[in-house]
């Protein structure tokens, strides 16, 4: 019997590593992340159609990484004049064209803004100030930032103190060239906001600015461009066949029909 | 499914388990979870917490500097001397925290570094103001007493004089960085105003001199003694006119009435730097070497006795300066630091300031020597460190230095031995628990029921006797397979195919007595030898 025990065991262990192994990723931002720097415990549903969202809905581009097309762009558009809110999260400035094409000012302009305004040895881990009096922050005065970048254009609604400076040389201190000037990390123009910082939707940051979190569900994560989806072809397929119901129902058989063979084959001896 | 296909699937899965969990096992993340961080973020949860270091307070520190210049000038102007001495010590105070905080918070690099030594300036143009312009006030009123006494008059004309030229010069250094000083203001979003009130205080005042001057018939020109105004006897002058950190200004004059012997006192900037004598021919000579002093325009002049000098103007220029930094292991846990602080012309810097910085933050103050060499001992913990000695001139005609970041591993104290011990009386203890465990059965009244190897051991140490002489071939069969179950540990109850099962090396014994017992078969004279030495201990394979 603690033989039995031990294999048992031992069979869950080796069952549950392979699992936790083929079901997450370590991919920056993905949904199947569970580590730090990954999206799992970001609630949110996924959406992969723009053409599904409900109107008045919220949806979050999360550090998009894939170009939008013509069609999925007016989409967006419709969208947003139907009062819809899109809030779009990027620190590479891979959302400028879709900017752009939305007919928006606004840009997202990479660097590596730093400030003396923080609680962490990391000069990127710096405090932004509420600005207005918009919805998304509401309630909150300040936000922990995570190596932003700036935001041009808009309605400020997140700001730097002026102790902030892009620190080009990387040497985590303001020198040479580099100059104190206060940063704008989130602004919105109408019902387009954008925001600088995506890091502040990864599992670490969650705890950090739970107000901000909270304001902003309920919230549709545009799974087709976000970099939340995964190159894990386990995962795909395992995403796949949640997702696609005869795949599911083949699966199930292709489970079921192995037990029914062995109980009918016992049933006869 | 049998046995070695559900072993070799275990093993399988065991290997898989630590394969995976080997995989994981090796990240440095499970023990060592610092600063994890990549391109796009860090992970808040391992990054070092560390006070922001007051850095709130900078900016609003800007701000009550530029309004308390605006205050003191005023009480200054207004003669209020008193509230000016309050002013005065609360703009000091306000200087030296807000010099702390730029050094601590390593932005003396940036535009806040500039206004920090702009406003250095200031405050020692200010002192020199205030106290200007109250020996004014007491020459003005001298001047009124003295009238009709032409040596003593004289004497506090030309006091009133060198003063007049000595606030004009303050001034114009005062004036010089108001566009810079707001600009930075302006950047920094903070109220130039008082400021820029302290530039027409300041101006007022020093008018005011210029006012006294005409008053009692002095012209207007420029210059050192220049216009109208009466020449002093003393006469005074600096040369080279020029000079940087280091370099050595002969302050020099002769004076008619000057005998021999007598002192003359040389002052810079207001301050009596040395006391001298008159030599035979009625001069004087003072050496000057260039040392803390700020860059920027300087004002000398002497006195013998009642009689002032003229005030001779000097320019001190900033020199670039280098420090090096060399880091030694003295023991596991402290690392000297050691470095040369120089000119760039390589002239020693000598009782000055250094800052180690350690790791980006704390700061570990220490000073040169006369050769301009540092030595610190400085503890820190265990792990890889980076440290940096600065240099941040305050004071002094030089420009800021820093070295290079030098990065140094402490060993940290060697481990104590106590865990060890623990660690070894623990396996002891578990060592000596196991061996009496082992032996408490032997001790203990119960009885257990040996495993069966163990009997089958003990049974075969003692081989039982058997007869089966006159006996019928079944039950003589009978009475060897019970001698053999005896003999090998088994149980009464087992019956021959649970014998076979238990003890396969015996396995044609028992099925050839199951077959002679249950199916009703009678074994030959020589089967019956072959089954009595199996019974008796001889080879298995024969039966």
């Amino acid at each position: 019997m603690q033989r039995e025990a031990w294999a048992v065991l031992l069979l869950l262990l080796a069952g549950a590593a392979v699992f936790a192994h083929v079901t997450t990723t370590t991919e920056e931002y993905s949904r199947y992340n569970v580590g730090w720097n990954g999206t799992s415990g970001f609630a949110g549903a996924e959406i992969r159609d723009l053409r599904d969202i409900d109107p008045g809905a919220t949806l979050l581009v999360l550090a998009p990484d894939r170009p939008f097309t013509p069609e999925e762009v007016g989409t967006l558009r419709a969208f947003l004049d139907n009062g819809g809110r899109v809030l779009i999260a990027d620190e590479e400035g891979a959302a400028n064209d879709l900017l752009a094409d939305l007919g928006s000012a606004m840009r997202v302009r990479p660097g590596n803004l730093s400030s003396l305004d923080r609680g962490h040895a990391d000069p990127g881990l710096f405090v932004g100030y509420a600005v207005g009096n918009a919805s998304l922050f509401a309630g909150i005065e300040t936000i922990l930032l995570n190596h932003p970048a700036a935001v041009e254009g808009g309605e400020p609604l997140l700001k730097t103190s002026v102790l902030t400076w892009d620190d080009a040389d990387a040497d985590s201190r303001p020198s040479g060239e580099e100059v104190f000037e206060t940063a704008v990390i989130c602004a919105s123009e109408g019902n387009l906001t954008v925001l600088g910082d995506p890091s502040l939707f990864i599992n670490a940051m969650l705890a950090e600015n739970p107000e901000f979190i909270d304001n902003l569900q309920p919230v549709l994560i545009d799974a087709t461009h976000s970099r939340t989806g995964t190159t894990n072809p386990i995962i795909n397929t395992r995403v796949w066949i949640q997702e696609t119901p005869p795949a599911a129902a083949a699966l199930a058989i292709l489970v079921v029909l192995p037990v029914v063979y062995r109980f009918g084959r016992k049933e006869n001896e | 499914m049998n046995r070695r296909a559900s072993q070799i699937i275990l093993a399988a899965a065991a290997v898989l388990a630590l394969l995976l969990l080997a995989g994981e096992a090796t990240a440095p993340i499970l023990y060592t979870a610092t600063d994890t961080s990549t391109a796009a973020h860090a992970d808040p949860a391992t990054v070092q917490k560390r006070s922001p270091g007051n850095a709130d307070a900078l900016v609003p520190l800007m701000d009550d500097l530029l309004g308390q210049t605006g205050t003191l000038t005023l009480t200054i102007k207004l003669k209020d001397y008193e509230s000016a001495e309050s002013d005065l010590a609360r703009y000091s105070e306000l200087s030296r925290q807000f010099d702390r905080l730029v050094v601590t918070l390593d932005v003396s690099g940036t535009d806040i570094g500039e206004f920090q030594r702009n406003n250095r300036q200031n405050q020692e143009a200010l002192t020199a103001l205030l106290n200007d312009t109250r020996r004014f006030e007491d020459l003005q009123r001298l001047e009124i007493e003295v009238r009709g006494d032409d040596e003593q008059h004289a004497t506090v004309v030309y006091e009133g004089e060198a003063l007049r030229q000595k606030m004009r010069e303050g001034f114009a250094a005062y004036a010089e960085k108001e566009t810079e000083m707001t600009r930075i203001a302006e950047h920094y979003d903070l109220n130039a105003t008082p400021y820029q009130e302290s530039v027409e205080h300041f101006a007022e005042a020093a008018n005011a001199a210029a006012g006294w001057r005409e008053k009692i018939g002095g012209g207007t020109g420029g210059g050192t003694g220049g216009g109208g105004a009466p020449r002093s006897p003393l006469m005074i002058a600096v040369t080279p006119t020029e000079g940087r950190y280091g370099d050595t200004l002969l302050v020099a004059g002769t004076y008619a009435g000057g005998l021999p012997g007598n002192p003359v006192e040389i002052y810079i900037d207001s301050r009596i730097v040395e006391t001298v004598i008159f030599d035979e021919n009625g001069t004087y000579q003072y050496a000057y070497r260039v040392g803390r002093i700020l860059a920027g325009s300087h004002l000398a002049y002497a006195t013998a006795g009642a009689v002032f000098s003229e005030v001779a103007t000097f320019e001190i220029l900033p020199r670039n300066t280098s420090i090096t930094l060399a880091l030694a292991e003295v023991n596991r846990t402290a690392v000297a630091c050691t470095g040369n602080l120089t000119t760039a012309e390589g002239v020693p810097v000598t009782d000055a300031p250094v800052l180690l910085r350690v790791d980006g933050g704390t700061l570990i103050s220490t000073q040169t020597d006369q050769n301009g060499t540092y030595t610190k001992h400085i503890t820190l913990a265990a792990g890889e460190h980076t440290l940096r000695a600065e240099f941040h001139a305050a004071g002094y005609p030089l420009n800021a230095s820093e070295s290079q970041e030098e990065t140094v591993l402490v060993q940290g104290e060697g481990l104590s031995p106590l865990p060890f011990i623990a660690a070894l009386a623990a396996v002891i203890g578990t060592g000596w628990y196991l061996q009496r465990r082992r032996q408490r059965p032997e001790e203990s009244p119960v009885v257990e029921v040996p495993e069966v190897t163990d009997r089958v051991e003990e049974a075969a140490e003692q081989p039982p006797q058997v007869d089966i002489k006159g006996l019928p071939p079944r039950e003589a069969a009978t009475l060897l397979f019970r001698t053999l179950r005896l003999r090998l540990g088994l149980a009464e109850t087992k019956t021959p195919r649970d014998c076979a099962r238990l003890i396969p090396t015996h396995a044609g014994f028992f099925k050839r007595y199951e077959l002679i017992r249950y199916a009703g078969e009678t074994p030959s004279e020589e089967e019956l030898r072959t089954m009595e030495r199996e019974a008796l201990g001889g080879d298995p394979d024969a039966a």
